[in-house]
């Protein structure tokens, strides 16, 4: 895998700088840099994070969703009503619907699967990089140095569900017609309101990934090998969803933190649900609250020897 | 928070406190608050004062979320239905299919409707309403307007608009006041025919209700249960209970808003079941007039608009039909008309339907059905179907011992 070897080489890299004390980037995390806040080390957190290959791998791999959702019904012709996911019989009429289309696709396993690696890397990857103890050599403090890997999982969510939609409406806008969208509710609203509800979807898409990312930062905290993390968070994910298909477990199904992943549709209503919104925030918190907890004191406890 | 050395054993405990703490405190905030709606006094109602109450409610206009839950204890239907010739909305052909083929699909989605669970928004005000059937990537509407004599059923997942209108010229208000006239003659005959079976002036409205109670209480205890809360609305519940132990139901739940009478949940459970099998109740209410936005309604040009009439029947046709009916109750046992017509025995809760048995794929059939002594018996939480060898279908809320009896006592009868 050559995200593998990219990381490989990002830790290599990052090695040197802290040896040779003259890097250009990573600055913050001597010592010397170390008290100038919790934002300049989120900001170079975000900068080694968007500057991996990694992640730039990934969120081309979420493109590649809706581009070849638009190029297959492009070449092959749409699908009548009710067949195949929810809303891909709408794109033939209006581009702007492959956006919505591939997020339907990427909800159950794609964007999961991103987060389970960003998320279950933050902490097992610089351990395993040996650079974990670097990081708290400077008296950035564990807490801190954990809110921060959260952050930039979160700001990952972000990337990826704008990812989906904005690249899937662009490419519906070059290969299909557009025009009024239509809302499942079956009536119509501009295209300028319809932007805005799709923007509110990578939104709220965001927001039901971020109890995800904790429960991964805190298996990330439990272990030195990151890729035993990344998959634990992501069979979690798909766990959770066979757990809600599962009819008998009905009472489990509303302290499932996959359970209103797909409720993204109450935005395309009219009027606008927002109350799924409130619900899916308050469940993700709930979760945030939880795992956070769980890992600041697993990683506080935690004797780090790399 | 960097790692001590000295007391690290004793600090390394205290860490975990939050861990256990946070999960707990989330815990109390969801438990606490539904003990605390427990609590609920409201001034005492007989059962007359409550229903009486409860039919002078005045609401106008609301808003709110409807949760209806089944658990019927159905075989899952879903997949019946697909079975049954592509009838399902998902078929290949749901574009090319004509107008005949809308019977079975609407079957279905009544089906679907009374046995899921679903989550729907309503709004009301004076002569609009909208029903708002929020599916998962999908949504079903049912738009109708009182005024304009007109309505809307829109179905996201087939892409369908109907649209339901009164004939042209049909003017609503004066059908409005042909029916009320109607209403009129048909009270002043039941009106006379009270007077002269019990020789008696007409009662007034409190004492007929008393009377209906009290036939009611024949077969049924009614009481005013404990007094709840739904949707946040403090509430009246009215009971209903089977005085037999020949049926399946439990007990019928009615909760009457203690403030203006509107009724906010019902629900049916099977006798000795926890849980109802069936519940349709607020989640949440607001009796202030919803935004008329929510009313309004212009199919999108994806969306395949069908327009349908809904024939008025004349007054004479009224007359025929009524006639029909008469006609139908007085000779319903010696079943020689063209349609069969069903045989009652029994009364009250304890009622059973006999049918001549319809045409039915059998391999459904054995599906669904398992085999009793001389016929296959469906059976859910509320209702019991007996089909018997010999051709006949017997329904009702009872126990399968009860059907087979009766099955049994009417081929005797017949001399089978």
């Amino acid at each position: 895998m050559s995200s593998r070897e990219a990381d490989a080489t990002t830790g290599a890299a990052r090695d040197a700088d802290l040896a040779d004390a003259g890097g250009t980037t990573d600055t913050v995390r001597r010592p010397r840099a170390a008290a100038s806040g919790t934002l300049r080390l989120l900001g170079n957190e975000l900068a080694t994070l968007f500057t991996r290959w990694r992640t730039w791998a990934m969120l081309g791999a979420l493109a590649l969703i809706p581009i070849l959702i638009g190029i297959a019904i492009r070449i092959a012709g749409g699908s009548s009503a009710g067949r195949g996911p929810a809303f891909l019989d709408q794109i033939t009429g209006n581009g702007l619907f492959v956006g919505i289309a591939a997020m339907t696709v990427a909800i159950p396993l794609f964007l999961p699967l991103t987060i389970g690696v960003t998320a279950g890397d933050a902490i097992a990857g610089e351990a395993s990089h040996g650079t974990l103890r670097y990081l708290l050599i400077a008296p950035a403090g564990r807490i801190r140095l954990l809110v921060v890997k959260y952050l930039a999982a979160a700001a990952f969510c972000l990337a990826g569900t704008l990812t989906v939609v904005v690249l899937g409406t662009l490419v519906g806008w070059l290969l299909f017609p557009i025009g009024p969208v239509t809302l499942l509710s079956g009536d119509e609203i501009p295209v300028g309101e319809g932007l805005l509800r799709f923007l509110a979807v990578a939104a709220y898409v965001a927001v039901s990934l971020l109890g995800l990312s904790a429960i991964g930062l805190f298996l990330s905290t439990l272990t030195t090998v990151p890729i035993g993390a990344m998959a634990a968070t992501s069979i979690l994910a798909v766990v959770s969803q066979i757990v809600g298909a599962i009819p008998q477990l009905e009472a489990l199904h509303p302290w499932l933190f996959t359970d209103r992943w797909l409720d993204f549709a109450d935005l395309l209503r009219s009027p606008p649900v927002w109350d799924s919104f409130a619900a899916n925030a308050l469940l993700q918190g709930a979760y945030v609250l939880v795992f956070g907890t769980l890992a600041i004191t697993r990683f506080v406890t935690r004797d780090v020897l790399s | 928070m960097s790692p001590r050395t000295d007391g690290r054993l004793r600090s390394r405990a205290l860490l975990w406190i939050p861990a256990v703490a946070v999960p707990a405190a989330i815990a109390a905030a969801v438990i606490v608050p539904m003990q605390a709606s427990a609590a609920v006094d409201l001034p005492d109602k007989t059962v007359a004062e409550l229903l009486e109450f409860a039919s002078t409610s005045d609401v106008e206009a609301f808003s709110g979320t409807i949760e209806q839950t089944s658990e019927l204890g159905i075989p899952d239907l879903a997949g019946l239905t697909g079975a049954m010739g592509g009838a399902g909305s998902g078929s290949a052909d749901a574009g090319a299919r004509g107008d005949d083929a809308a019977q079975p699909a609407d079957l279905d989605d009544l089906i679907s409707l009374a046995t899921g669970s679903h989550t729907a928004n309503v709004y009301v005000d004076g002569s609009l309403a909208r029903l708002q059937v929020l599916d998962q990537l999908a949504e079903r509407n049912v738009y109708v307007d009182g005024e304009a004599a007109e309505g809307w059923f829109v179905d996201s997942e087939t892409k369908t608009a109907t649209h339901v209108v009164l004939p042209e010229g049909t003017d609503p208000e004066q059908l409005g006041a042909e029916a009320e006239a109607h209403a009129d003659v048909s009270a002043e005959e039941a009106r006379a025919r009270i007077e002269a079976e019990t020789g008696a002036p007409l009662p007034t409205p409190e004492e007929l209700l008393d009377r209906a109670l009290a036939s009611l209480d024949e077969t049924t205890e009614v009481t005013v249960g404990t007094d709840a809360r739904v949707a946040g609305r403090e509430v009246y519940e009215l009971v209903l209970e089977p005085r037999t132990d020949d049926t399946l139901v439990g007990s019928l739940r009615f909760a009457v808003d203690g403030e203006n009478g509107m009724p906010l949940a019902a629900s049916i459970s099977a006798r000795g079941a926890d849980e109802p099998a069936f519940r349709v109740a607020f989640s949440e209410v607001s009796f202030e007039a919803p935004d008329t936005s929510v009313f309004e309604f212009a199919p999108s040009a994806d969306f395949t608009v069908t327009e349908r009439e809904i024939p008025i029947p004349t007054e004479q046709e009224l007359a025929e039909w009524r006639a029909g009916l008469e006609a139908k109750a007085g000779g319903a046992h010696s079943g020689e008309q063209g349609v069969p017509s069903p045989i009652v025995h029994g009364d009250g809760w304890a009622t059973v339907v006999e049918l001549p048995l319809p045409s039915v794929d059998a391999e459904m059939l054995d599906s669904l059905t398992r085999a009793v002594d001389g016929a296959r018996v469906l059976e859910t939480s509320l209702l019991t179907v007996l089909i018997t060898d010999d051709g006949r279908v017997l329904a009702g809320a009872v126990p399968v011992e009860r059907l087979v009896e009766v099955a049994a006592a009417g081929a005797a009868d017949t001399g089978r």
